[in-house]
């Protein structure tokens, strides 16, 4: 009774529609039911009752092997728009026999998943490309079954949505063509500190050309620079409109992380400072500007 | 590593499952295919095993030009529009059609909706052409593995883990089939009479002829003509006496029925009163006419002629498998009103052609003026000559045939038994006739299930005594039996078994064979009614049948949760897998990051009485990590876990 009551709940959830392989079985049940009527002929009524039986059965068994599985969404990484990002989804089998035959869809991809064992769990992760930047959802999922004879397309969708937010595309000007221009606005060149490797970031005047000449590409590293940030974004003069500004900013972020470079980027009515705020407040904030 | 784990890890691409179905439902077709198809599907099969690469256009068109010459070469002659009608001939030219269709479509190897629906046609379109015990049983299979392939089709190709899960579905199914098939409702048609005909099949029959000579016809073969299914219990062995023809004409070397130019009074006498016995009957092609039915018929046969001499006969010789129900009345003699011309024909005899005999009866005539008695002195002339019953006799003179097998040679059967004694019988002026049929064996039944066999073909004298018409087994009089004539004697009594278990055997099988026929492949409207009918009046027979489904369906669940349980494949989990179970009953489930270890302990805390836990930990410890993988440990494991 308990079972069935389970079984009815799990009933309730699944979504049912008939492929052409039902219409096939009607097809056949219809000649088989002609051919064993007309003739008296106990052959064909055992097959037209297996197959009656068979497609009968075959309802509950497919419901039962996607009725037990329950999705719910992880915690996926940073999304930038036009950017494919991936958004995990946890498929649990709450049951102890093997569910078959799988496919997760949302309403672009469809992902195939052979077999869950019972009591089991496979994390796939859906393809995503924002189109804006901003709060998107990832909706509409739902796991998608035609076990065990094709006759029905089984879905369970699952209730649960994805929410989260764009960042904006990171493109335009790197962060080294930004230091170039702007090498002036840096601090004073005093207490030499060291030297470090050169990674392209660096100015051609801290080239340490002793170095570069033994083929060791070396920069010189002053105390003063390193500890002044001198790193400053400024929303106006990064683009040309707010799309462009945004998308250069969150570029030049993404680099300052990248190597771990303070910045502070100057908003209309904000300034953002890398060492006061983390870079996914900064980024948030550009994406929700 | 086994071959079932081999087979576990292997998976079979859709196009070879497809292959697999495709041998399975085409080996019982190979049987109908004529020889240029099956010329083309050999052509096929090579062009599949050698060319891996899908074919070309130019090689699939081949292919359809040949397929269709092949087809045209298999049907020729049979083609017409007349015939196009007869269903047989469509169907077995739609099976060719699909054929090659199929084998076109199997060379571009690109699987297709039409491909995948293939192998379920081609299952349909042969139950057409068979019918019988062994189709049923390969029908159930060809199901069973249809389903299995298009579970392993759906579950990439993984045979073993297909196979379970089609068993599981396969058992889920058959109540509801074994239910359908008793009541699902029926109407009453003629059974289908096609079917796959094989070579032409013939029983020992009776054709209104027995030969004294060579040409007598005797068959001591074990092969049945007959299978008969009793109300109740089968009667007894002097009661089995299934009539065939009644000769009346001697004929010097044979005996023949009436001449046709006879006109005779049909009139017939049926049985009101005595106890009547109910069967019925699967007789096997003899090519003849005759029906079988014990003694007195009570009821004419559907479809049949019933002669006032109760021979039953149908329009047409018996080609295919027959069914009748059938009453009849097993008396030792019947009422019947002898008109003129049968009693000239059964009282005529040739007193030259058998001189001593007609000396003899004439003796016994004028002793005994009774009729009854002149019975009596008959047989015991016969008794007294001192007659040999043999399968071997040496030939007899036919132009005096009762003179010499009486007086001469003194061997013979029942053919010269019956003859002699009817011919004597008539010189005696007793209205004699020869009965010719079977006398069956009780010790070939089983139950309500008789089988009769052609080593059961029998002749028998019938001797109208008092406006009846009485049944005298001339074979009784023998005075000595052959050894190995003991089969046609008519007493079967003296058979020997040389071997009884294997008999014994064989006639169980023969049972459950008659059973399934008649219970399964011939179930019908009436057999439907019959059973409503019978379980309207039978409380015991509605528990029984109830405990019957009862039991198919505990049976169903118990394979169904056998196959339903995830295998095990770890040895030492499976060794486990007994306390697990035990632990989640007394409350101790696992936790999900928790090491078996520590679920192990924990429960030893808990429960520090139960000391096997620890040791238990210990040997699994021994074996998943010291690599003490040797068969004393495993067992000591297994012990402990018993223990507990």
């Amino acid at each position: 009774m308990k079972s069935l009551v389970k079984f009815v709940q799990i009933y309730k959830r699944i979504e049912q529609s008939p492929t052409r392989f039902s219409a096939l079985v009607v097809v056949l049940l219809f000649g088989l039911f002609l051919e064993a009527y007309m003739h008296d002929f106990n052959l064909v009524y055992i097959t037209l009752f297996f197959v009656f039986a068979l497609a009968f059965t075959a309802g509950p068994m497919g419901i039962l092997n996607i009725g037990q599985l329950e999705a719910d969404y992880l915690k996926a990484g940073r999304f930038f728009v036009n950017r494919e990002g991936k958004i995990p989804l946890k498929i649990h089998n709450h049951s102890q026999i093997t569910s078959w035959s799988i496919l997760a869809c949302d309403t672009e991809n469809s992902i195939a998943i052979e077999m869950l064992k019972g009591e089991d769990s496979h994390i796939i992760s859906f393809p995503f490309t924002p189109k804006k930047r901003g709060i998107f959802q990832h909706e509409n999922c739902y796991l998608e079954s035609r076990y065990p004879l094709s006759t029905a397309r089984l879905v369970k969708p699952i209730k649960s949505h994805y929410k989260g937010l764009a960042y904006p595309e990171p493109k335009g000007k790197s962060l080294q063509e930004f230091m170039h221009i702007e090498e002036n606005h840096y601090g004073e060149e005093k207490e030499f500190d060291g030297l470090r490797e050169y990674d392209g970031s660096q100015k051609l005047s801290h080239m340490h050309w002793p170095s570069v000449a033994k083929g060791e590409l070396s920069v010189k590293v002053f105390s003063k620079e390193t500890s002044s940030p001198k790193l400053a974004f400024d929303f106006y003069k990064a683009g040309k409109d707010d799309e462009s500004r945004l998308s250069q900013l969150c570029l030049w972020v993404l680099t300052c992380e990248k190597l771990q470079l303070h910045f502070s980027v100057q908003m209309p009515h904000k300034t953002l400072i890398s060492t006061k705020e983390s870079t996914d407040v900064i980024l948030k904030y550009l994406a929700r500007y | 590593m086994s071959f079932l784990n081999i087979l576990q890890d292997t998976r079979h691409p859709s196009l070879r499952l497809l292959d697999m179905a495709y041998i399975v439902v085409l080996a019982p077709l190979f049987l109908i295919l004529k020889v240029p198809m099956m010329g083309f599907v050999f052509a096929v099969l090579i062009l599949l095993y050698f060319k891996r690469t899908e074919a070309s256009k130019l090689l699939i068109s081949i292919i359809f030009i040949l397929g269709f010459l092949a087809i045209f070469l298999s049907l020729y002659g049979a083609f017409s529009f007349r015939g196009l009608s007869r269903l047989k001939l469509f169907l077995e030219l739609l099976v060719y059609v699909l054929i090659v269709v199929v084998s076109a479509q199997r060379l571009i190897k690109k699987i297709n909706f039409y491909l995948l629906i293939s192998p379920i046609l081609f299952l349909a379109l042969s139950l057409f052409f068979f019918h019988g015990i062994v189709m049923l049983t390969y029908v159930v299979f060809e199901i069973y593995f249809l389903l299995w392939m298009i579970l392993a089709h759906r579950m990439q190709g993984m045979l073993i883990e297909s196979f379970r899960s089609s068993m599981v579905m396969f058992m889920y199914s058959l109540p509801w089939v074994v239910l359908l098939f008793i009541f699902f409702p029926r109407i009453s048609f003629e059974h289908a009479s096609y079917g796959f005909k094989g070579e032409v099949e013939q029983r020992m029959g009776h054709d209104g002829t027995m030969y004294l000579d060579s040409k007598a016809l005797l068959v001591p073969s074990e092969r049945i003509v007959m299978e008969v299914g009793f109300e109740k219990n089968i009667p007894p062995s002097d009661k089995l006496y299934f009539r065939g023809s009644i000769l009346y004409v001697d004929k010097k070397n044979h005996w023949e029925r009436l001449p046709r130019y006879v006109k005779r009074r049909n009139k017939t006498f049926f049985a009101k009163k005595g106890k009547k016995t109910k069967y019925k009957v699967t007789l096997y092609p003899t090519q003849k006419r005759w029906l079988y039915m014990l003694e007195q018929p009570a009821k004419i046969i559907k479809n049949s002629h019933l002669d006032s001499d109760f021979i039953s006969t149908v329009k047409e010789d018996i080609k295919e498998p027959i069914h009748y129900a059938a009453t009849s009345n097993l008396s030792l003699k019947f009422r019947a009103s002898l008109d003129k011309k049968t009693l000239h024909f059964s009282s005529a005899f040739n007193k030259e052609q058998n001189p001593q005999t007609f000396l003899a009866a004439q003796n016994i005539e004028k002793s005994f003026p009774k009729t009854k008695d002149r019975l009596a002195a008959l047989l015991d002339f016969f008794k007294s000559k001192s007659l040999t019953y043999s399968l071997k006799p040496s030939a007899l003179d036919t132009n005096h045939t009762s003179d010499s097998f009486l007086f001469d040679k003194q061997r013979g059967y029942c053919v010269h038994f019956a003859s002699s004694f009817v011919t004597m019988s008539r010189m005696a002026g007793i209205p004699s006739r020869i009965v010719t049929g079977y006398k069956a064996d009780r010790k070939n039944g089983l139950k309500d299930y008789l089988a009769v066999k052609e080593s059961d073909a029998h002749a028998w004298a019938e001797l109208y005594i008092g406006g009846h018409w009485v049944r005298v087994e001339t074979t009784a009089t023998a005075a000595h039996i052959e050894e190995d004539a003991s089969l046609s004697s008519g007493q079967n009594q003296s058979k020997k078994e040389k071997y009884p278990l294997l008999e014994k055997v064989n006639l169980y099988l023969m049972y459950a064979k008659y059973q399934v026929e008649t219970w399964i492949l011939y179930y019908s409207n009436i057999r439907q009614k019959q059973l409503l009918e019978y379980a309207k009046n039978n409380p015991k027979f509605i528990f029984n049948f109830t405990l019957g489904i009862l039991s198919l369906l505990i049976l169903s669940f118990v394979i169904i949760a056998y196959f339903r349980k995830p295998k095990c494949h770890n040895e030492i989990l499976c060794i486990l897998e007994p306390l697990f179970i035990k632990l989640k009953k007394e409350g101790y489930h696992r936790g999900k990051k928790e090491t078996l270890n520590q679920y192990l302990q924990r429960y030893s805390l808990e429960n520090p009485e139960n000391k096997n836990i620890i040791d238990i930990n210990q040997c699994y410890e021994k074996i998943s990590y010291a690599q003490d993988k040797s068969k004393e440990t495993k067992q000591q494991l297994k012990m402990l876990i018993f223990q507990i």
